[in-house]
């Protein structure tokens, strides 16, 4: 008899991926809604192009493999998305493209295609255009200005200057910042939605928003000039990668707990790359950081039979 | 004979089959010129070393063997050192450490160990003519394609014009890695439609 | 007899290859001393072009002009940038209390971003610079003359090469008000 060895779930059910990433795209909505308020007409064709890199590399690399094409899975609709919004406002159309084809081709396919990929493909393609591109990935605009008037983020305003911006203004999102990450508000709303119909595994989040309150707690308690827990709560990409990044099926481990140390170290991470790096904001790097550390978390928390 | 030269030209290209010499190759290979300077200075040693260890080893002992290779290729590598800083300080300040270490380049001692030690000089310098040559193609390409995108030049001279936004990725270790793999990957898609 | 041929064999090796590297040397030692020098007077010659004389004082140079008369003097500084250690050549008016002007020697900032502090525009800041009490780095147009702007996406660069200034003329003006 042949046995079969696999995780939970055993018992599925006829969603497939189609299904849940429509449901991760409705989980988007109230974060591109955001944006376009916030940065009007630039944030939908940023959104576009971004789109239009991810789903045109796609399809044209199945095509040169010569496999069905996987446009109907929507994963490529979703990277795209994610892209724009880590991708600051004012950043040129074909930029957004090319991050696009860079997150489908190096992020993903040469893997071996979805479900393969060790980094978060999104998170790919900003790091590739981050080292391309640095003075662009770093300029930004205030929201609600069409002539791009240019405005410091407020983790930099924190890091560079000692400024602190109203807990108010991060939580609706009346700062400067990538297209998404700005309203708080919004991201609370899309990524609540997704835990609540358990799209999105809650252990993850929580293991990153406990990191991330005890080191900053840490850190305030002994200078508050290093922020409250709030402040890097609210701020940056932080609650972006907290419901959209560490919860990617694929690049983050299976077991719970290692669904949980995962986002612990992504917490930890984060304060400490905004403390002690030359950058301001260190989401993207912990999260890609413990992409590499996935594999072995998973050997670390696999599950014992009961009694071993 | 030709056999010989060809091989290490094409089909076992010291960078992109034997994926051998990664330090220099990643290194330097910045901009064009870098990587032309190092293939130079690469074909240098390599045919030195290689027809001198051809010449006398019949008298070298097998227990010592490496010893006496590496004090060759040191001398020759050495040599160029002293040859750029004295001649091109511009080009010894660019490639910084990287020449000294060809010293410990796998290539070098790798055909001195495989192919000079067991065959004549003639056939000697035939084998580490080819596999130095391919070396030089090798970082030359390398180079070209990241300084194009890294800075829109070739050889310093400029190929795209103002609209061009450098990637300037390309020119740090990053790039390195991609293009290299990028070129792995061409080279394989190329053998796989020849056969 | 094996151990005798293989004592034999080696030395040689090493007694040709010492043999050849050194006559090369010989050869070649002097091109690179003037190479080296000659790249240190270019760069003083770039900070202060009306220099006619230099004189090599134990660790830095003075300056003189046609009349003889002291134009200032250079040093050597060296210190942390963002990826490597700086090393920056740079003028001091007689009074101490100028820059005359910086070559950035070597450094190993990001090409394209941090390296641009060897870029014209970011050094010519630093001619005529007060360094006094310190040189200050701003992100926006500097209004006080002892103030520079930062690089544009590269602060920490930019703060690396006030820094490395700041410490080597402190120490500058220690040991001579000595004196």
């Amino acid at each position: 008899m042949k046995l079969i060895v696999e995780v939970s779930p055993h018992k599925k059910a006829d969603y497939g991926i189609p299904w849940l990433m429509k449901e991760v795209l409705i989980g988007l909505a109230p974060v591109i809604l955001a944006s376009i308020i916030f940065f009007r007409i630039r944030a939908v064709f940023l959104i576009i192009s971004c789109l239009l890199g991810a789903v045109i590399s796609e399809e044209v690399w199945m095509r040169l493999r010569k496999k069905p094409s996987s446009l109907r899975d929507y994963s490529a609709v979703i990277t795209g998305i994610l892209l724009a919004l880590v991708l600051p406002p004012k950043l040129p159309l074909w930029v957004g493209f090319l991050g696009g084809v860079i997150s489908i081709i190096l992020g993903k396919q040469v893997f071996g295609g979805l479900g393969q990929n060790i980094f978060n493909p999104a998170l790919v393609g900003r790091a590739f255009l981050m080292a391309a591109f640095p003075v662009m990935l770093t300029s930004w605009v205030e929201p609600f200005s069409l002539d791009a008037v240019t405005k410091a983020t407020p983790l930099a305003l924190w890091k560079f200057s000692k400024e602190f911006t109203p807990l108010k203004d991060l939580f609706l999102g009346n700062v400067a910042g990538s297209l998404g990450e700005t309203s708080s508000l919004a991201i609370i709303l899309g990524g609540g939605y997704l835990i609540m119909r358990k799209i999105a595994d809650w252990r993850a989040p929580l293991g990153m928003f406990l990191g991330m309150s005890i080191l900053s707690g840490i850190f305030y308690l002994v200078n508050p000039l290093g922020g409250s827990i709030l402040f890097h709560l609210f701020s940056g990409g932080a609650l972006l990668g907290m419901f959209f990044m560490v919860t990617d099926p694929v690049t983050t481990p299976v077991s719970k707990l290692g669904r949980f140390l995962f986002g612990l170290f992504c917490g930890f991470l984060v304060i400490i790359l905004r403390k002690f790096s030359g950058l301001p904001e260190g989401v993207m790097y912990s999260i890609l950081i413990m992409n590499g550390f996935t594999p072995l978390i998973n050997r670390l928390t696999k599950p014992r039979p009961l009694g071993r | 004979m030709k056999n010989v030269f060809k091989k290490g030209l094409w089909e076992n290209h010291p960078i992109f089959k034997q994926l051998l010499g990664m330090c220099p190759t990643l290194a330097v290979t910045t901009s064009a010129i870098n990587g032309l300077s190092m293939g130079l200075a690469i074909i240098f040693v390599l045919n030195f070393s290689s027809g001198i260890v051809s010449l006398i080893r019949k008298f070298i002992p097998p227990q010592v063997r490496i010893a006496v290779y590496t004090i060759i290729i040191a001398t020759f590598v050495t040599l160029a050192d002293l040859f750029l800083k004295a001649f091109f300080p511009s080009i010894s300040k660019a490639l910084g450490p990287y020449v000294p270490l060809i010293v410990v380049n796998c290539i070098i001692l790798g055909r001195a160990e495989a192919f000079s030690s067991k065959n004549p000089p003639k056939l000697a310098l035939l084998d580490s003519l080819g596999v130095s040559l391919g070396f030089l193609w090798g970082l030359v390409l390398l180079g070209s394609l990241r300084e194009l995108l890294g800075a829109g030049t070739i050889f310093g001279i400029k190929v795209l014009g103002d609209f061009f936004e450098k990637w300037v990725v390309m020119v740090l270790p990053a790039g390195a890695f991609l293009v290299l793999g990028f070129l792995v990957g061409v080279i394989n898609y190329i053998e796989r439609k020849r056969r | 007899m094996k151990t005798l041929r293989v004592v034999l064999v080696l030395t040689l090796v090493s007694v040709f290859s010492a043999g050849t590297l050194s006559f090369f040397e010989l050869l070649a030692e002097k091109r690179i001393a003037e190479n080296e020098k000659r790249e240190i007077e270019e760069s003083i010659f770039t900070i202060v072009p009306q220099t006619e004389k230099i004189e090599e004082v134990k660790d830095y140079y003075k300056l003189f002009d046609k009349e003889g008369d002291l134009l200032g003097y250079i040093f050597l500084a060296e210190g942390q940038g963002y990826q490597g250690p700086v090393k920056i050549l740079f003028g001091l008016k007689p009074n101490l209390e100028e820059l005359l002007g910086i070559e950035i020697i070597s450094h190993q900032e990001t090409p394209g971003l941090g390296a641009k502090i060897d870029s014209g525009e970011f050094k010519q800041q630093f001619r005529r610079l007060r360094v006094l009490p310190k040189i200050e780095y701003l992100k926006k147009k500097p209004s006080l003359p002892n103030q520079i702007q930062a690089i544009t996406a590269a602060t920490v660069s930019s703060r690396s090469v006030v820094n490395i200034l700041n410490k080597k003329i402190d120490q500058i003006r220690k040991e001579f008000k000595k004196r």
